[in-house]
């Protein structure tokens, strides 16, 4: 029993000293790396799913094994998670006793040297001041210089260091990190992001339910969401003549949950609206055409569709093809067809008749930047509904039982199948897509990232040095003994050293013997080293 | 001055910056083969007035598009250009008093402007929207210097893992051949002595006393002169990752995303940074580091290469 635990605390002992090691730390840190190649080559489910369906479908067996091991999804899986964990665990591991020794540093007096003429650096100067009053000089002209100076008790010497910084800030760039972590677990993990749909003059409030499901809420999400409300009064997209697109704009009113104005807003890209602890971005937008459907009971549908755009093939710019939609009226098919009674309406928008014309005519797409009189191509499909989610229709119990056409601003008659409706076209709006997100973690975030700057500038450019002075008796002056090294930077040192080697001679009073100092003034060279 | 006149000027300096890097390249290595004083003379200024054209080419091109000139890959590459020749002239041959490297460093921008011109140019036009922002003086400008130091710093690093390679060859000569002479050569030989020979870059100690005198600096210089580089172009590059950062979160709604760009410039960084950390290690000093760097500059190259042209993600409009 007792050979086991002292095993166990053996093996946590080895485990705890392999983390601490500096090797580790960068091994999983290039692991980290080659993680992130896979996930950038790969495509990842959270970046674009419909790239990764695409990528199975391709790819077969391989595409099952990358879904097993997670590479679709390669920064939310469990390894990429346990090499972060363990790169972290690594890093504290690393920074405690490089935290203790630094606060022990720091208490501590500088060391006095034994053999002060071994160092790397050294030199000699005759000055003219006694030995204690030259040490005085020399504690001055150190501190002067942001220097911790420390004298001999037994004798006419210091000892004296700088550049704690360097440690300093090295060690608040790698603490920095743990605080990106807790920004990031704390914001992911209280926040959310989602998107809203919101069709010109339609108001949409901050609602689970009104994110038809295309949201993520952290692990520690409360479920309060604010009821703040966005009305959007105008969306405006500019392209230039070329196509490319200018700017995207949505005019909004920004409401409380009691329905009244906080104010009025353009949210643009790069331009997001902050409301509430919530920021809404400009991701997308579309059309949106109202349409109503009339029978004999009276107003069987009177809504705007929010459409989707065909995926573009190939070679065609995105904006000439069709927009899709569809109604969906269950129980509004009179005549039961294939075992049900239910309708569908499925829509095909083209924002620039010009460019169905042209598409009928020539077989070429035409790029449609501007809705110029809009017009729908339909299909009446009768049957059984398998789903009433939007946008997608199911035609495995349905029957198509007619066709046709409707303009901008018109009505056309549906009299097949049965039928005695109307499908009016009253108005051709647009949608705009926004991206909703909560994080309070990201000023803590931002925080982080200015303590890895701030920390790393004097981790990378500043140098720890020690200097030793010890003073002799000669003559009526003294002999000033100087050692030091540093630790880093060391080219850069020599000229440091031969300066502060002229300045400590100098605040001592210079050059003792020959020439002797004529009235204290000091000589020509020594005034150049003192204005320096 | 019409913009269709300033993008005249900007394109004509553009060929101007490529013919005269062309030549100072030849000229540098010309002067790398033999030692002509006059050779380098005639190549730095035949360079300088490569760049006075670049930074011409560069300024016209912001006049020419009425934005700031780093909008798409083209500008980016010509930039970049322009960046790698000035932080070589003033670095590596100001600070550092390094002549021969020169050849490198320009060959390096001539093939960035022939790959820009030929494969990435478009004419000078608005930005689109996404890039419509204050930040993009911010982020990509940081972006810019920060690639154009590691390039500078992975050039230098490939260098030295030659020279390393030929003065480690050279050791194994000298030590095959019968015994080691008792003064000179041998003497200088310890890859491990501090950077005491800093001083003196141009003197190369091993190589001039072995048989086939070695015409580049002394491995140990061109690894310092490689640190220090790469040192300087870390936090440039940590910055321009959080600029664009803080840039993610205004225009995309979330500060990280894993979108392609954001990873690479992680994984280039991150590369870096195991670099950095690397030469602090005993064992890992030296060719080990060198070989880090390495990776780190290619990852630099598919940073800005590959995931702009190749992989689609949220920055593939920057072509």
């Amino acid at each position: 029993m007792s050979t086991n635990r002292l095993t166990l605390r053996q093996s946590v002992a080895l485990v705890w000293r392999t983390l601490r090691s500096m090797r580790t730390a960068l091994i999983l840190l290039l692991l980290l790396a080659l993680a992130s190649v896979a996930g950038s080559l790969i495509p990842q489910w959270p970046n674009s799913p419909e790239r990764v369906a695409e990528y199975q479908l391709d790819h077969g067996l391989w595409g099952q094994f990358l879904d097993r091991a997670g590479l679709f999804d390669v920064f939310g899986s469990w390894w990429f998670v346990l090499i972060t964990v363990l790169l972290f665990v690594s890093l504290v591991a690393c920074l405690i006793p490089r935290t203790r020794a630094l606060i022990r540093a720091l208490r501590a007096r500088p060391v006095q040297a034994r053999e002060i003429d071994a160092f790397r650096h050294y030199g000699e100067r005759t000055v003219a001041a006694p030995p204690s009053k030259a040490l005085d000089g020399s504690a001055r002209v150190l501190r002067r210089r942001f220097f911790r100076v420390a004298r001999d008790p037994a004798r006419p010497a210091l000892a004296a260091e700088k550049g704690v910084l360097r440690e300093l800030g090295s060690l608040l760039f790698h603490w920095a990190f743990i605080l990106i972590l807790v920004g990031v677990v704390f914001g992911k993990g209280t926040g959310f992001s989602g998107y809203a749909v919101v069709v010109e003059g339609d108001t949409w409030i901050d609602a689970a339910a009104n994110y038809d499901g295309q949201i993520r809420t952290g692990r520690f999400f409360d479920g309060d969401f604010t009821g703040t409300g966005l009305r959007l009064r105008e969306f405006e997209s500019r392209f230039r003549e070329t196509g490319q697109a200018m700017d995207f704009v949505s005019s909004v009113d920004v409401l409380n949950p009691d329905g009244s104005v906080i104010r009025q807003q353009d949210i643009r890209v790069n331009h997001p609206a902050d409301v509430n602890g919530i920021r809404f971005y400009q991701i997308n937008f579309g059309w949106a055409p109202v349409l109503t459907v009339r029978d004999a009971d009276g107003v069987a549908f009177d809504d705007a569709v929010v459409m989707d755009r065909d995926p573009a093939p190939e070679g065609v710019p995105e904006f000439a093809m069709p927009w899709r939609g569809v109604i969906k009226l269950p129980g509004a098919g009179g005549t039961t067809f294939a075992g049900g009674n239910d309708l569908a309406i499925e829509l095909e928008l083209w924002p620039d008749s010009a460019g169905l014309a042209n598409f009928l005519q020539t077989g070429q797409p035409t790029v449609m930047l501007r809705a110029s009189n809009a017009v729908i191509r339909y299909t009446v499909w009768q049957g059984k509904l398998t789903s009433l989610a939007t946008n997608r229709l199911d035609t495995s119990f349905m029957e198509e039982t007619g066709r046709g056409l409707v303009g901008e601003e018109r009505t056309d008659e549906i009299d097949s199948g049965g039928l005695d409706m109307t499908l009016g076209f009253p108005e051709l709006r647009q949608y705009s897509v926004f991206q909703v997100s909560r994080d309070a973690g990201v000023p803590i975030v931002l925080l982080a990232a200015i303590l890895i700057l701030v920390g790393l500038l004097p981790a990378l450019y500043t140098s720890r040095r020690k200097v030793w002075v010890r003073a002799e008796p000669s003559g009526d002056g003294a002999v000033l003994k100087v050692g030091g090294f540093a630790l880093q930077r060391k080219p850069q040192f020599e000229d440091e050293f031969d300066r502060l080697l002229e300045a400590l001679a100098a605040e001592a009073g210079g050059e003792a013997s020959e020439p002797p100092p004529t009235n204290g003034q000091p000589t020509e060279e020594q005034q150049e080293v003192q204005t320096r | 001055m019409t913009d269709l006149q300033w993008a005249r000027i900007s394109s004509d300096a553009f060929n101007a910056t490529l013919f005269a890097y062309l030549a100072a390249m030849v000229g540098y290595f010309a002067y790398l083969a033999f030692r002509r004083e006059w050779l380098w003379k005639a190549s730095r200024a035949v360079a300088y007035a490569g760049l006075a054209a670049n930074i011409v080419s560069i300024v016209a091109r912001g006049f020419a598009a009425n934005r700031v000139p780093w909008g798409n890959m083209y500008e980016y590459s010509v930039m970049l250009a322009m960046l790698v020749v000035a932080g070589y002239l003033i670095i590596v041959e100001g600070m550092y008093k390094v002549r021969t490297l020169g050849g490198f460093a320009l060959m390096f921008s001539v093939l960035t402007m022939a790959v820009a011109v030929s494969f990435l140019y478009v004419g000078p036009g608005p930005l689109v929207p996404a890039l419509n922002s204050y930040w993009i003086k911010i982020h990509v400008q940081a972006a810019i210097w920060g690639s154009s130091l590691f390039a500078l710093g992975g050039i230098v690093t490939i260098l030295y893992l030659v020279q390393d390679w030929r003065e480690r060859r050279q050791v194994e000569a000298l030590r095959g051949s019968g015994p080691p002479p008792i003064m000179g050569g041998a003497l200088d030989l310890d890859l491990n002595a501090p950077d005491d020979l800093d001083r003196d870059v141009d003197e190369v100690p091993v190589a001039a006393t072995a048989p086939r005198a070695s015409r580049l600096p002394s491995a140990q210089t061109l690894d310092r002169v490689a640190y220090r580089i790469i040192a300087f172009a870390f936090p440039i590059w940590t910055f321009a990752v959080i600029a664009g950062a803080i840039w993610a979160q205004e225009a995309w709604g979330r500060y990280w995303g894993w979108d392609p760009k954001e990873t690479w410039s992680f994984i280039t960084w991150t590369i870096f940074a195991g670099y950095l950390h690397a030469r602090a290690t005993s064992g890992w000093k030296g060719r080990r580091a060198a070989v880090i760097a390495l990776v780190g500059f290619v990852s630099l190259l598919v940073t800005y290469y590959v995931v702009n042209l190749w992989i689609v993600g949220l920055h593939s409009y920057a072509k």
